[in-house]
């Protein structure tokens, strides 16, 4: 519509112009400018040919005059008006094209901003980019984007090595190529660093068959520069995404865990309550019997070997108390290491554990001479009794516990494995045996025990540098191993 | 993607690298001979006519093929190929009635070279082709309005035969060898270099200078002036043309639109 009445309004001009008895300096001449701007304002670049037939069609009323009288004021003042038609037609198309320009590339900015929103991964990302800016700029795309130790790519299948991108990418320097191929016409291509002023993070690449002028490459390293930051941006926002969801996990497993805590020291104070007053009841009655009656001194020294068991008891869990309290404190147990002879230790362990109990049978396997061990005999022998009891409480009468001793080599250790034939732990219970507290939901309440054994164990295993673990076996069963390191 | 799949090459050799010289320096050798002998009066004087019009245009036509060559051993001697034929035509306009029809198989010649320039392939479409014919036209009518205002040249409808022979002679080498050279091997050389302003201008700055140096315009200071302007206008018009739709018809059809109005024009 516009491109008609421009039109229109130039023949009319120029059939005035023609009509007008004043020839070359009429008025009417100065009415050309009307279409000449509006096309320009409207058409930009292309309104300059407007400019251009306006001058096409008025010179042929100034040549003749030229022709006829030669440079008079009134050929002069028809070339000036050449010159002010074609001068307006170039500013205002210049002016549209800058105020089009300008604003093209907010609305770029805009859609860039709006396709990277929401989040995505960065091959996801980065084609959405990619569509958005093809439309924006009229060109092909292609986008490559440092995501961890690869590249992803966006407007190809994977980037070559020695690409106009790749090398951008190392150089960090916006690159012009002025023929990137094209049959029929030559394709331009320009490749720009994402990021802005820092490490380059990307590289974005524009390919057209026309031109890419020196103004529009100004605008696209701007534009590079955006798309850099909006890029880095929503990495971060994704990122702070991942650690907020990644912190409220851990906040909630937290939680449970304390919640946990606190019922097993609720249970843990029970238990031990229970633990506490069992031997303390015996005790007191004992020493009341004594008090207020009179036995016969065969009865009183079995009284006392009562009272005695029962003290160690108590003293056994005061032990268990103290030892836990510098657990919890974060501290090892004190050791008073010396050389200890292996063999013998885990022999005489279960020798005197043999002559208390005849419930289970208590198998010794020594394989070959074992090396000395750098250790605690107290703590060592308090661990292997340890190890040992257990797998005599949690395993029916009659059955057998194996406890076998070994000597490793790389880096020297000496293993010793504790076996029974009991009905195992859960496996979901494995884990955790060795925690404060912990006890097995199946583990008998008969057993007894405050849930501290285990835990006491591997604080002296690991106060010696050394590892235990425990395992099922099949068909049925528990296999306890320890591992000490050998005097080196 | 090129930047991003493809390895980098440098496609850009020096702006004249590929020029057939050896065949250029033929065709010049055989003007200076056939002019020596038409001093010496040994061959009619329009043997000499027919000579330069050979080997002026076929140059350009060859050139143009040479450097747009895919590797073609033949482009190499395309402008002695492309000088007899127009020799050729020339002669056959020269000594036959009608023989100027003689030039419409340049045309095809040069689409079976260049099936897409002129042929079939990737021939633009029929609106571009109407679009560059419209724009010659226009420029040629200004042309004649200015020239009837200003120089009091008149319309000429006339002779039919001088005319059509004219007409022939644009279609089969004037406008196709100026188009062949300025805008499908210059132009496009030029602009896989630099930016389409600059290539534009070498293109019609060399296009002007062609005509400008052609014997058969006529060498009064309007007319140099006149065709000095409308020859710029075309060329740039035409570089605009190409740029835009890739190919050589339309601004073909702009030069014959444009020069079949300039024939009209009554300059003698």
């Amino acid at each position: 519509m516009i491109a008609v009445g421009v039109a229109l309004a130039l023949a009319l001009i120029t059939g005035a112009l023609a009509l007008s008895a004043d020839g070359a300096a009429s008025l009417w001449r100065h009415a050309y400018h009307v279409p000449v701007v509006v096309a320009a304002l409207r058409y930009g670049g292309r309104g300059v040919l407007v400019a251009l037939a306006a001058v096409l069609l008025y010179a042929p009323i100034v040549i003749p005059s030229l022709e006829r009288s030669g440079p008079s004021g009134e050929v002069l003042e028809g070339l000036m008006t050449f010159a002010m038609l074609l001068g307006s037609g170039v500013l205002s198309a210049a002016l549209a094209i800058g105020v089009r320009r300008q604003r093209g590339r907010f609305e770029t900015l805009v859609a860039v901003q709006r396709s990277l929103e929401g989040e995505a991964p960065m091959s996801v990302a980065l084609a959405r980019l990619r569509a958005c800016l093809a439309v924006r700029l009229d060109a092909d795309v292609g986008l490559a984007v440092q995501d961890g130790s690869r590249v992803a790519v966006a407007g190809g299948v994977e980037m070559a090595s020695s690409s106009a991108v790749a090398r951008v990418l190392a150089s960090g320097e916006p690159l012009f190529v002025a023929d990137a191929g094209g049959v029929t016409r030559p394709r331009r291509c320009f490749v720009t660093p994402l990021g802005a002023g820092g490490p380059t993070t990307g590289a974005l690449a524009i390919e057209r068959a026309g031109d890419i002028g020196p103004d529009e490459r100004r605008a696209l390293l701007t534009l590079a520069a955006h798309l850099g930051l909006a890029l880095e941006n929503a990495r971060l926002a994704a990122r702070q995404r991942r650690f907020g969801d990644e912190l409220a996990e851990k906040v909630a497993a937290a939680t449970e865990r304390v919640v946990e805590i606190d019922r097993l020291k609720s249970e843990f104070v029970a238990l031990a309550s229970h633990e506490l007053r069992t031997p303390l009841t015996a005790l007191q009655g004992f020493s009341e019997l004594l008090a207020t009656r009179r036995f016969a001194p065969t009865e009183i020294a079995r009284i006392g070997l009562i009272m005695a068991t029962e003290t160690e008891r108590l003293g056994r869990i005061v032990s268990d108390f103290l030892d836990l309290t510098r657990l919890e404190r974060g501290l090892a147990p004190p050791l008073r290491r010396r050389r200890v002879d292996a063999a013998a230790l885990v022999s005489d362990a279960v020798e005197l554990l043999r002559r208390g109990r005849t419930t289970h049978e208590l198998d010794v396997e020594l394989d070959g001479p074992l090396p000395e061990l750098d250790a605690d005999p107290d703590a060592l022998d308090r661990v292997v009794k340890n190890l040992v009891g257990n797998a005599v409480k949690y395993s029916p009468a009659g059955t057998r516990v194996r406890v076998a001793a070994r000597a490793r080599s790389a880096p020297s250790a000496v293993e010793i494995t504790i076996e029974d034939e009991g009905p195992g732990i859960a496996e979901a219970d494995l884990p955790r045996v060795f925690e404060p507290y912990y006890r097995a939901a199946g583990a008998s309440a008969a057993a007894g025990g405050l849930g501290l054994g285990l835990a006491v164990v591997k604080s002296l295993v690991d106060a010696h540098g050394g590892e235990i673990h425990a395992e099922n076996m099949a068909p049925h069963g528990t296999r306890m191993t320890l591992i000490i390191p050998a005097v080196p | 993607m090129y930047a991003l799949e493809h390895p980098l090459v440098n496609r850009q050799g020096a702006l004249l690298d590929d020029t057939p010289w050896n065949a250029i320096a033929t065709l010049a050798l055989g003007v200076a001979g056939v002019t020596i002998l038409s001093v010496l009066g040994l061959v009619p004087r329009a043997a000499l006519g027919i000579a330069g019009t050979a080997a002026a245009h076929g140059t350009l036509l060859g050139v143009a093929l040479a450097w747009t060559s895919t590797g073609e051993r033949r482009d190499r001697q395309a402008p002695l190929e492309a000088a007899l034929l127009l020799g050729a035509a020339a002669c056959a306009a020269e000594a036959l009635p009608g023989g100027w029809l003689a030039y419409v198989a340049l045309p095809a010649w040069l689409a079976c070279r260049r099936p897409g320039w002129i042929g079939a392939g990737t021939a633009p479409s029929g609106g571009a082709v109407a679009g560059g014919a419209i724009f010659g036209l226009g420029l040629g009518v200004h042309l004649l309005v200015s020239a009837w205002l200003t120089l009091g040249h008149h319309v000429r409808l006339g002779p039919a035969g001088e005319l059509a022979a004219w007409w022939a002679y644009d279609l089969g080498a004037n406008v196709l060898s100026a188009e062949a050279f300025f805008r499908a091997a210059l132009f496009e050389r030029a602009h896989r270099r630099w930016a389409f302003p600059a290539a534009a201008a070498l293109s019609a700055a060399a296009s002007v200078a062609r005509y400008l140096v052609d014997p058969l315009l006529p060498h009064s200071p309007e007319m140099i002036a006149g065709a000095a302007f409308y020859l710029a206008l075309l060329s740039v018009g035409n570089c605009w043309l190409l740029a835009r739709t890739g190919g050589l018809l339309p601004p073909y059809a702009a030069g014959l639109a444009f020069f079949a109005v300039y024939r009209l024009l009554a300059t003698r």
